[in-house]
């Protein structure tokens, strides 16, 4: 056995209570149970939550709201702003099919003029 | 030993009173040593011994009887530090003195290696304060905290070794 074993041994020997340990556990064990609580105290008792619980979910309510209007107006701009580009596109693709079937046309014409001469 | 039992059946409150006269260096001790603090530890040990009156009829002998006890200190000291963000405080004045000091014992290095075994981890605590409070070997430890007799001898050797360490550099160039 090394030294510090030994010294451990010392040093976690069985320690006693203050002297009035046994009196105050007896006084315990007499002590009447409290009663059976009725069925409405333990509907209130389920139903009370911590305090703690009440404030952090609070807190969480209080920040989560703000961010959600926030994301949620992001949200609605960037959908117009897509829609906005949409519209363009279509109207850009209308002149370009336009200009392009004029463009076809004459094509054709001068075509047919060729052959005439 | 059946008599502990029926005789507190039979409202015999004092055979009850005596089994916690026996016991109570045990169960605060163990309690003491891995909590570090004497009010809780005298909490905890008084529910360990309300909690044995109420299971008393289950006890089958004076060995089991001491078994239960540790196990359930065990398991309350584990629960303890569980329940509620604990850390020991390490203030001088509230380690107990020695209470008997033999051969060459010295108090202040019992002070020193009691805040050291209180800064181990839980478990390996529970391990070491078993050990060399209650003398039990790594077989009887496995049994009281359910777990691998490999286990316990790891964090034995484990604990000792950094315990070792923490003392050299806390006390100095001790002979270890």
């Amino acid at each position: 056995m090394s030294y510090l074993e030994d010294d451990l041994r010392k040093a976690l020997r069985r320690t006693e209570p203050s002297e009035d340990f046994v009196d105050r556990v007896l006084a315990r064990v007499n002590r009447p149970a409290p009663p059976e609580p009725t069925w409405w105290e333990l509907l209130a008792a389920v139903l009370r939550p911590p305090r703690l619980q009440w404030v952090a979910l609070s807190v969480i309510v209080s920040v989560m709201i703000p961010f959600a209007g926030v994301q949620y107006r992001q949200e609605r701009q960037y959908r117009a702003k897509g829609e906005r580009a949409k519209e363009q596109l279509l109207l850009a693709v209308r002149v370009a099919g336009s200009k392009l079937h004029q463009a076809q046309k004459r094509v054709l014409e001068v075509g047919r003029m060729d052959t005439r001469l | 030993m059946r008599e502990y039992p029926e005789q507190t059946a039979q409202g015999s409150l004092s055979a009850f009173a005596d089994i916690v006269r026996e016991q109570q260096g045990m169960v605060f001790g163990l309690a003491y040593h891995f909590l570090h603090d004497r009010a809780l530890a005298e909490e905890l040990a008084q529910e360990v011994f309300l909690e044995l009156h109420r299971h008393l009829a289950t006890i089958e002998s004076p060995r089991h009887l001491v078994f239960w006890l540790r196990k359930v200190t065990s398991r309350r000291c584990i629960d303890q530090t569980r329940r509620r963000s604990f850390w020991p405080k390490f203030r001088l004045d509230e380690v107990p003195e020695p209470q008997a000091v033999t051969r060459e014992a010295d108090p202040l290095l019992s002070r020193a290696l009691a805040r050291l075994v209180a800064s181990l981890p839980e478990k390996a605590r529970l391990v070491v304060v078993l050990r060399y409070q209650e003398d039990l070997d790594p077989a009887d430890i496995s049994q009281v905290l359910d777990m691998p007799v490999a286990t316990v001898k790891s964090h034995l050797q484990r604990s000792l070794a950094m315990l070792r360490d923490k003392l050299a550099r806390t006390v100095g160039e001790i002979a270890i």
